[in-house]
């Protein structure tokens, strides 16, 4: 685990009271259906998937809480927490749980329903701005240095037009909006 | 008995940061292609793979601009390679959910057909060094070797999208293991050798994405590695190119070259330091011309 300088408090269980009006009964349902989300239900919180994240010691809510509160139905608490966006996306946990849940593709889920709602970090959604007109997320700027390597100097093959003419039907334009 | 008629083929697909921030990668990976026969075409008119980045807002525009490229390739047939590991993650995780689920697979061919264009799942998504691994094999390899190393200790760093999930990427640690012994050096075990390289978090959290290329760079060198080799752009970018910024914010020098394994390759196979393009390496990589033997 990836040390921090300052010891933010507690709460290693969730110590505040859950508001049961605020719980979405469909959440989980709505989780299953996507992808990879088939196997949520099976969890049986051993927080195995917390034991193997690098980073969760800084997270407030756990992946193991996560997936709880996704099967309560704490809807708006997952989509609008940091830790969905703060995930490395490196498999450590949905590799070792041993119920088979994709954590890792889960919370990839949860960011998806998050940025449908507009939750989504400015420079992530900078980044969509950038597909939707530039085509690509790394732009040429020192061509001599491809040349020198006996490379032509632009990226050889490369479509911005095709990702640009895709993204314009799906999410990225309605987040990015008419900005563009 | 079989005879191999042609020359093993494959489509290449450059993606975005490779020929952006490593030209040196793209030549040095050409050239260790060139020295085994294997020839690799470049695959026209594709697009970025848009990296988890994309996947995390817009799954469907994720897939669609994928499954595009595999369909790109389905039109010859033969296998893609990458030499990154966010391109491979996405071309593979593409494909390993289109070739497991018709539905979508039937939504998204209907998407890809208004471009003239079907995903088939023909030409299979593969990292290059795996099409190293399997279809040249570590004893071919071998025998081209002119220059081994003396056994100098390299730190494997293989990155999460690389290895994992498993039963997506299909790609055992040994894979890349073997292939870095295979140039004589050896293959120095550290702690965190599993852990992420930060790169994802990056534009979300840059202290915690630093964080975490300090805990790997000082987890490969108090087990005494040498060097570090990488296979992937983002991790090249967190490891190598992040040492710099390491001794601003904390004053710390690790002073760890970090090649990607076609320059190592590359140089054990003969090749001077220019053509794997040693000198663009942003932590001074020079001092593993000391380890060739002549």
């Amino acid at each position: 685990m990836t040390e921090t300088d300052e010891t933010t408090g507690p709460p290693v269980t969730l110590i505040d009271a859950i508001d049961m009006s605020k719980l979405d009964p469909k959440f989980r349902e709505k989780i299953k259906s996507m992808p990879n989300g088939e196997a949520l239900a099976a969890c049986f919180a051993c927080s195995t998937c917390t034991a193997a994240c690098p980073t969760a010691n800084m997270w407030k809510f756990k992946p193991h809480q996560l997936i709880r509160m996704i099967l309560l139905g704490m809807r708006e608490e997952v989509l609008s927490s940091n830790e969905i966006w703060l995930c490395l996306t490196c498999y450590e946990c949905q590799e070792r749980c041993p119920q088979k849940v994709r954590v890792t593709d889960i919370f990839f889920d949860c960011k998806n329903l998050a940025a449908e709602e507009g939750n989504i970090p400015a420079n992530v959604l900078a980044l969509a701005k950038e597909l939707l007109t530039k085509g690509q997320l790394y732009t040429v700027t020192a061509d001599w240095e491809r040349e020198d390597m006996g490379l032509e100097p632009e990226v050889p093959g490369l479509s911005v037009e095709a990702i640009k003419r895709i993204l314009k039907d799906t999410r990225t334009k309605k987040l990015v909006g008419g900005e563009e | 008995m079989v005879v191999k008629s042609k020359l093993p083929t494959y489509n290449l697909y450059i993606g975005c940061s490779v020929p952006v921030n490593y030209p040196n990668y793209e030549a040095a990976m050409l050239k260790v292609a060139q020295a085994f026969d294997m020839e690799l075409i470049y695959l026209e008119d594709v697009a970025c793979c848009g990296s988890p980045n994309l996947r995390a807002f817009d799954y469907m525009g994720w897939m669609t601009v994928n499954a595009r490229t595999l369909a790109i390739a389905d039109k010859n047939g033969y296998d893609i390679v990458t030499p990154c590991n966010g391109c491979f993650a996405s071309l593979k995780d593409v494909y390993h959910h289109l070739k497991h689920d018709d539905e979508t697979r039937t939504k998204i061919n209907k998407t890809l057909k208004k471009e003239g264009l079907e995903f088939k799942g023909t030409a299979k998504p593969r990292h290059f060094v795996e099409a190293l691994y399997h279809d040249i094999g570590i004893d071919e390899i071998k025998k081209k070797i002119t220059k081994p190393l003396d056994g100098v200790g390299i730190a494997i760093h293989y990155g999460c999208h690389l290895l994992r999930p498993a039963d997506v990427t299909e790609f055992k640690p040994e894979y890349l293991q073997e292939l870095v012994e295979a140039t004589g050096a050896s293959v120095v075990e550290y702690p965190l050798w599993k852990q992420c390289c930060g790169a994802t978090v990056l534009p979300v959290d840059e202290d915690l994405a630093i964080r975490l290329a300090r805990d790997k760079l000082k987890s490969m060198k108090e087990a005494g590695a040498v060097f570090a080799t990488v296979v992937c752009p983002a991790c090249g970018n967190q490891l190598d190119l992040q040492q710099l910024g390491l001794k601003e914010s904390y004053g710390e020098i690790y002073n760890l070259p970090v090649l990607v394994y076609p320059q190592i390759l590359g140089l054990a196979l003969g090749m001077d330091d220019e053509e794997v393009g040693l000198g663009m390496n942003r932590v001074p990589a020079n001092p593993i011309l000391d380890h060739l033997s002549d």
